[in-house]
Formats: structure tokens, sequence, C-alpha cells
């Protein structure tokens, strides 16, 4: 508990309101270094454990490349020599990651060709491919989250129960079924490859969007409605409409905003699934981006696409959640104060 | 004189249950000060917000409830706005609450000016700034730019004060806005409301479950029970000639401080705990060091009762805290019955010895007891842990225990949430006797209860101080709780103990300005221009 010296007003827990305006500009910037920090940290770990964990997989990726031939054993040991697996594993780990930082992900087994080529090649794809739904997640989970919150009763309820279900649904079942509906039924969508950029692009990737998002929208939509429920119940909501406001600006202003934070927090977290889940939607519409790379070269033992995917995987979720921390202290100027607790 | 604010055989409820306010009539003039009393559950915080057209969701009303003319239970959507935007004006109880926490006092008071009342951000700032300087905020224009929980309850009242002001209101209806604060900030924001209501010739509808402070803001008076107002009348005549009797049981158990009436036995035995020289710092993840309790000393001898008393942030729920050892002093000595405290976490061997001398009842019954247990176990587990008594012989002596404090043996199996605040209270309360302490903190035991079940725990606690021989260390912001039922007094501010003696003397004599202004900050009614405690 605080004591503070001032005469007419007692201190709040929190502390004296001098206090905020002294150090306000010297702890965002320590806030947002110890968030970077938190960042290279974290990939730094991620690096060993994907590179490490090549060791834990049996097979030998150089046998795999001789397609189950009896190799000479000169043979096998000038592939070895080719690819670096004859160093020590430290030694393949530091010119893994120089080569990293550099631009250089390492020659591809199976394709003969640099890595970052294979992947360059097919990274836009996925992007796109998780930029709308992401998109598609935020306007329709938003939505229907604050439709159903604001309608209590028979609205939130149909709402609920639709979203339970769409929840419930695997991402590939959706895919059939929005397929056999929008293509093969009304024929507005196509149901295959990803067209040739621009609207084409976009026509081509609703379909496989929608399928990637479903789960995703069903999540977020659940959380903003129980946010937003929760916010409803505050004071200074009733406050806001004693003073006149207009349903819509107590609900943007106040309630949403207020929302926010949790939505946020939990999309955060969603991003990592939906590069992951991409891999089953683009092998059911015929795309090829990253996620069908990594199921194939996983069967290959391609390891240097393998790491290379996953580690962009992985640095996409971190920043994406560093981001959304860095966000948070906008939203909520208390997490900045480090007093959220109330 | 027009009716400004017009409330005729109101009534609101739920289908199928008994209504919650049952033809509730009242009006408020031009430029006149009503206030609205009663205790939680009685209704008034419904009938205020029923003047804004605020009603909860799902619920049923009839009769008329009219602002300037307006039947806020008919109006249309539009003409609501238009009466919450210009004419009438709500205070809240929690500022904290109340505003917005994710966005700037300013916004919070441009917000209405720039959308209904056609001002450019400039003029809105400018005017805000003005506003925030009248009702006595300094370093206005920085304050604009802060967030809510950068300012102390008291200031953010004076915002929450400021923004209904701006909408210059010909109503301003009241929550109790002063109970979240504390006394000496109260007698700040009772003025202010006071001076704007007087000046601008404002209606106010004051609700508030504290008769000294109705007294001291208000004309006239409606006193409500269960939803039915049961008196009203002119302020003096309602509280010094009650006519109801729900009334005279308010007024007699409201609280006030009297000289003559501190009857607590002065203290006679060796002392049982000895502080000397406590201090309690804390420090904070930047650094900072914050200092709770600097080097407090007293004696409190065996049967005696010593209450501490203080504001928020003085330190004296860490006081307490530390003589039950759920903290550890950072420095100094501290000794119950002559053995010294251990500098360290008690071990839970020790605390159970411990526990059998000290318990402590904490302020709200809501969160102290489980409300898994049937309080009947809970009381018995404490006899079995603290008398070894047996699984039979402890419900036996539960139910006696339970018995002497008010709860009956129907009561027995009940689970906390069965049970009213006062109940729960009492519930508390044997918990902690059932231990047969010889000392007893009550940390704000009763400040989370209404006044008559107050009183009814206050008796209980004296009853049982004579009955036991119990020592009391009452920690609490009300003096008058304090005058009643301890002969020693201790006045705590910013951690530090400012002053020290008996209870008599200090009411009478302050020797400190802090426990001066705390004095004189008690609400005085409007007839009396001297202090209650003449």
């Amino acid at each position: 508990m605080a004591v503070m010296d001032q005469a007419q007003a007692p201190a709040p827990p929190q502390g004296p309101a001098g206090k905020g305006v002294k150090s306000r500009a010297a702890r965002p910037a320590a806030y947002i270094t110890k968030k970077v920090f938190a960042l290279v940290a974290t990939l730094f770990v991620a690096s060993l454990a994907v590179f490490f964990s090549r060791f834990l997989v049996p097979g030998d990726p150089a046998r795999f490349l001789l397609r189950g031939r009896s190799p000479k054993p000169e043979a096998l040991e000038e592939i070895t020599r080719q690819f670096g697996l004859d160093k020590p594993a430290w030694e393949q780990y530091l010119n893994w990651l120089g080569g990293i930082l550099h631009g250089d992900w390492g020659r591809s087994l199976t394709y003969r060709q640099d890595v970052s080529d294979v992947l360059l090649g097919r990274l836009p794809t996925t992007l796109q491919l998780v930029a709308l739904a992401a998109v598609f997640i935020t306007v329709l989970g938003l939505f229907a989250g604050i439709v159903a919150s604001l309608n209590k009763g028979f609205g939130d309820r149909f709402i609920l129960i639709t979203l339970t279900a769409a929840g419930a649904v695997p991402p590939f079942v959706a895919a059939i079924a929005l397929v056999a509906l929008f293509s093969v039924g009304l024929g507005w969508f196509p149901s295959f490859g990803s067209g040739d950029g621009g609207w084409d692009r976009i026509w081509h990737l609703t379909l496989p969007a929608l399928a990637l998002g479903i789960t995703y929208i069903a999540m977020v939509a659940r959380v903003t409605r129980s946010s937003m429920n929760e916010q409803l119940l505050r004071e200074h909501v009733e406050v806001a409409t004693s003073r006149g406001l207009t349903r819509g600006s107590v609900v943007a202003r106040h309630v949403l905003r207020n929302a926010l934070g949790p939505i946020l927090t939990v999309s955060g977290v969603l991003v990592a699934g939906l590069l992951v889940s991409s891999a089953i939607i683009e092998r059911t519409f015929g795309l090829s981006g990253i996620g069908q790379l990594l199921v194939q070269s996983i069967d290959r033992l391609d390891f240097a696409v393998v790491q290379a995917i996953v580690m962009v995987v992985v640095a996409a979720f971190v920043l994406v959640n560093t981001v959304v921390d860095l966000i948070q202290p906008l939203i909520d100027p208390r997490i900045a104060a480090g007093t959220e607790s109330r | 004189m027009s009716q400004l604010l017009k409330i005729e055989d109101f009534t609101l409820g739920f289908a199928d249950r008994p209504p919650l306010l049952d033809s509730v009539s009242l009006h408020v003039n031009d430029g006149e000060a009503v206030a609205l009393v009663g205790e939680s559950g009685s209704g008034k915080s419904l009938t205020t917000r029923a003047a804004l057209g605020l009603f909860p969701g799902g619920s049923e009303f009839s009769g008329t409830v009219s602002v300037q003319g307006l039947n806020t239970l008919t109006a249309s959507k539009q003409r609501l706005m238009e009466l919450r935007r210009g004419h009438a004006s709500m205070i809240f109880q929690d500022p904290r609450a109340g505003i917005n926490p994710v966005r700037t006092v300013g916004d919070f008071l441009t917000e209405t000016l720039l959308r209904f009342h056609g001002l450019s951000r400039a003029e809105a700032t400018e005017r805000a700034v003005k506003q925030l300087e009248q009702v006595g905020l300094r370093r206005a224009k920085e304050l604009m730019d802060q967030h809510p929980h950068q300012l102390s309850g008291g200031m953010l009242q004076r915002v929450m004060i400021a923004a209904a002001l701006l909408n210059s209101p010909d109503l301003l209806l009241c929550d109790e806005p002063t109970t979240a604060l504390d006394v000496t900030t109260q007698a700040g924001i009772v003025r202010l409301l006071r001076e704007e209501q007087q000046s601008r010739g404002m209606g106010m509808l004051f609700i508030t479950h504290d008769l000294n402070l109705a007294a001291s803001l208000c004309e006239r008076v409606y006193v409500l029970r269960r939803g039915t107002v049961v008196e009203h009348g002119p302020t003096r005549n309602v509280f010094q000639t009650p006519q109801q009797d729900y009334t005279r049981q308010l007024v007699e158990a409201t609280p006030v401080i009297d000289v003559a009436d501190v009857d607590a036995p002065a203290a006679v035995g060796a002392p049982l705990l000895e502080v000397s020289g406590v201090s309690k710092t804390y420090q904070l993840p930047r650094g900072e060091v914050i200092t709770a309790l600097d080097n407090a000393g007293f004696s409190l001898p065996e049967g005696g009762s010593l209450g501490v008393v203080g504001e928020s942030g003085s330190g004296k729920s860490t006081l307490a805290r530390l003589v039950v050892a759920l903290e550890t002093a950072t420095t100094g000595e501290l000794s119950l019955r002559g053995v010294p405290r251990p500098h360290r976490t008690l071990k839970a061997a020790e605390r159970k010895v411990l526990a059998k001398d000290v318990q402590i009842v904490f302020q709200d019954p809501y969160l102290s007891l489980d409300p898994r247990i049937p309080v009947g176990n809970a009381v018995a587990d404490v006899f079995r842990l603290h008398q070894r008594q047996g699984r039979k012989q402890a419900r036996a002596s539960a139910a006696e225990l339970l018995g002497k404090v008010g709860i009956g043996p129907e009561r027995f199996d009940a689970r906390p949430r069965a049970l009213s605040g006062g109940q729960r209270q009492r519930v508390a309360l044997a918990k902690a006797l059932a231990a047969r302490p010889r000392l007893l903190v009550l940390d704000e035991a009763t400040s989370a209860l209404d006044v008559s079940v107050q009183a009814q725990v206050l008796e209980l606690v004296e009853e049982l101080r004579d009955q036991f021989g119990l020592t009391i260390l009452f920690v609490t912001h009300d003096l008058a709780v304090v005058s009643r039922l301890c002969s020693e007094i201790l006045v705590m501010h910013q951690g530090r103990i400012v002053e020290q003696g008996p209870t008599a003397r200090i009411l009478e004599d302050p020797g400190d300005d802090y426990t001066k202004n705390l004095i004189a900050s008690r609400p005085r009614p409007l007839w009396d221009a001297e202090p209650v405690i003449a």
C-alpha cells in the first residue's frame, strides 16, 4: 500500500499521480527493449531446438538422398562431406546460424537448390492465404461476437450454437463442404490453384481462407463475446449511458475498446495454428505453399528445408506475439504502469 | 417553485417476484437538495436511475417518473438521451469503477461536449480545464492527459463531478458519491457539492446510507426501506423526532461521537501485546521503497481495548496483519505475553500456537468465509483444531457459540451464501472466538455492514468483550465506532502513529493537527454549526 505526502487526497494503492508523469518517458523505452530482447532470446532458443532436434530423428539424410540404393562407402562419404554432415554438431549449428544471418539457409537435398529460393517461391502463397484468413477471422469473428453479446436471448444462443458447431469442423471437412457448395454447386469460386495475382489471387484464395479460418472465427467470436459481456457489466459503461451517449458510441468507445485486450492476446496465439493448419488446406486446394512443402520435406528427410520452414513459422509466431505485447499498453495504459490487477 | 423531479406511485419489479420498489412517491423542487436514505437493498439506486430512464433489463414498472415534465417511463430513446445530455446528470459511487480506465481524463470530460454540445476540440478542452479548476483540482491541464489509475480516489470523484457539471444540468443525482472515499476527502467533496448546488441553483437528489451525511447536505429527506418510503420530511424533524419505528432504529444505530458515553473499561492488567519500533517496508520492482508502517510503538494491556484509526494508506491494516503474523516486520520488536515474535515467516506449528491467542476478523464477510463449507462446520473445525475436541463435541460447542452470537441451530448447516451480511460477520466472529483467543483483532470488521447491522455487531462485540474478558484491537476509519468500543485510541497517518491516548481525551482535546482534521471532517447537520462532539 502506498503512502504519500499529498495533504488533500490520499494515495490510491497504485501510487501518487505525480510519478506517472516523471517516468513516463523512460518506461515505454524500457518496456520495448525488454520485449525485443525477449523476442531475440526466444528465437535463439528456438533455433537451438530446431537445429538439434534433427539429431533425435532416426535416419541419415545422405543415405536417403541415394534413394535406397546401396551406395559405395566413398560415395556416401562424399555426399556427407558435401553437405557438411561430417563436422561436429556444434560447428554445423554455428555454420547454419551464421548462414541464416546472411540470408543463406543452406541447400535443399531434394530440390538441389538454395533453400531460400525454394522457400521464396512458396512463401507468398501461404502468407496471402494466412492474411486473407486473418481478415475473415477478424471481420467475421468480431462481428459474430459483438452481435452475440449485444443480443441477449435468442440471437446470442443461435450464434453460440452455430459457433460451437463451426469450431468443431476440421479444416479439411470445411474445405470439402465449401468446395461442394460454392465451386461445384454454385460455381462462384474456383476449387483449385492460386490464380495470377491481384483480384484473381484473392478470388482463388477465398474458399481456402474461409476453410482455414472457420475454427478460428469461432474462437475469436467466443472470446469477443465473453470479453464484451464482461465489459458490459462495468460501471463505467452505465456512466457513459447515463451521460446521454448513443448505444453505438457506448459500445464502440467503452465496451469494444476495453474488450480488445483479451481478443488481441488470443488472436496472437492463434497465428501459430493458422500457419500449421495451412498445410492441410494447401493440399486440399492444390496450392503450392510452405505448408505442403513442409510435409513433403519431412517425408524426404530434407532437413535444411524443414529447419528453415520451422524457423519461419516460429519467427512469425514470436514476432506477432511481440507486436501484440507492444500494442497492449496502447490499448490499456495500466499495463505499462504495471497495475493491470484492477 | 416547480417540481423538477416528480416520482409518483413508482413500482418496479420482475415478473413472479415481489416488487423491488413499491409505490414510491417523492419529489425534488428546483434548487432543492433532497436526501434519499436507506440501507442496502432498499431500492435507492433503482429509484434514482429511473430518473434517467435507466432500468434493469427485463424489469416491469408502472407509475410515473417525470423530470421537467418528461415521463422517463414512456419517453422515446431520443428524448431520454436529450434529458441525460443537458438536463440531468448523475454522480456514481465509485469513481474508479465509473470512469473508463483505458481512456484519458480529458477524453472522459470532453466526450459529451464534442458530441452533443457542438464544441470544437480546443473549446471543449478549455471548458473542461476550467471546470476541473473550479472543482478544486490543481494542474488541470496535465490531468487532462492522464489516465484514471494515475489519480487518487478523491481526485477522480472531483473529475466525475466536473463531468456532471459540464453538461450544466438542472438536476444532479448523486449515488453515494463519497462512500468509497476517506473521511477527510469526503468532507471536501461534500463541501464542493453543497457549494455547486447552491450557486447553480440545481435540484439535487442525494442517495446515502449515512444519516449524518444526509443531514449535512440536504434540507429534506426520504427514508426508504425495502422499496417503500417509510418516512419523509424536513431533515431535522425526521432525524430529531422520527415518527416511524424504522427511522428511530436507524437514527439510534447511527454511530455518533459521544464522549460521555465512552464506557469501555480502562485496562488494568499486565501488557498482553507490546510493540516497539516496528516498521514495515515494501520494495517495488522498480526499486522504489514504500514505508507502510514507520516506527510504531504501543502496548496493549490484558483486557484492554485499543482503537486504531486512520484513512486508507495510513498503515493501520499493515499493523493489524503484523499483529496476527500475516506479515513480518522489517524492523522492530513485537511481543505477545512477553514472548518475542521471530523476525521471519512463522512455521505452521508456530502459527497454530499463535492462532490460539490471536484471532482476526476481516472487513468483508462475503470474502472471508469459504462458500463451500456450512457455517456450523466452519466453526466446529476451529474447535477441533484448537481445543482438540472430538467431532461430536466440536459440533455441540459450535452450536452453543453460534447461539451466543445470535445464529440459531437451524442455520448450522447453511452455507454462507444463505446468510445475510450481518449473519456472516457473526459467523466470522464465532470462528475467531472458537479458538478462545486472548486478543481479538477486528480489521474494519463492521465497515461493510449496514448501520443497523453494524450496531448489532458492535453490541455483540461489547458483550463478548465483557463476557470473555477479551482484549480488543479494533482497526477502523470510523472515529464514532471506536469511541463506542475502545478505551484507548491510536491515530495513524501515512504510516506513522501521530497520537495515542485515552479515547475521551483524544476526542475532546486532540493534540495533533491531523486528528483535529479527522474529527472536524465528520459530517455535521446543517442545523448544527457546532461540531457533533460538543
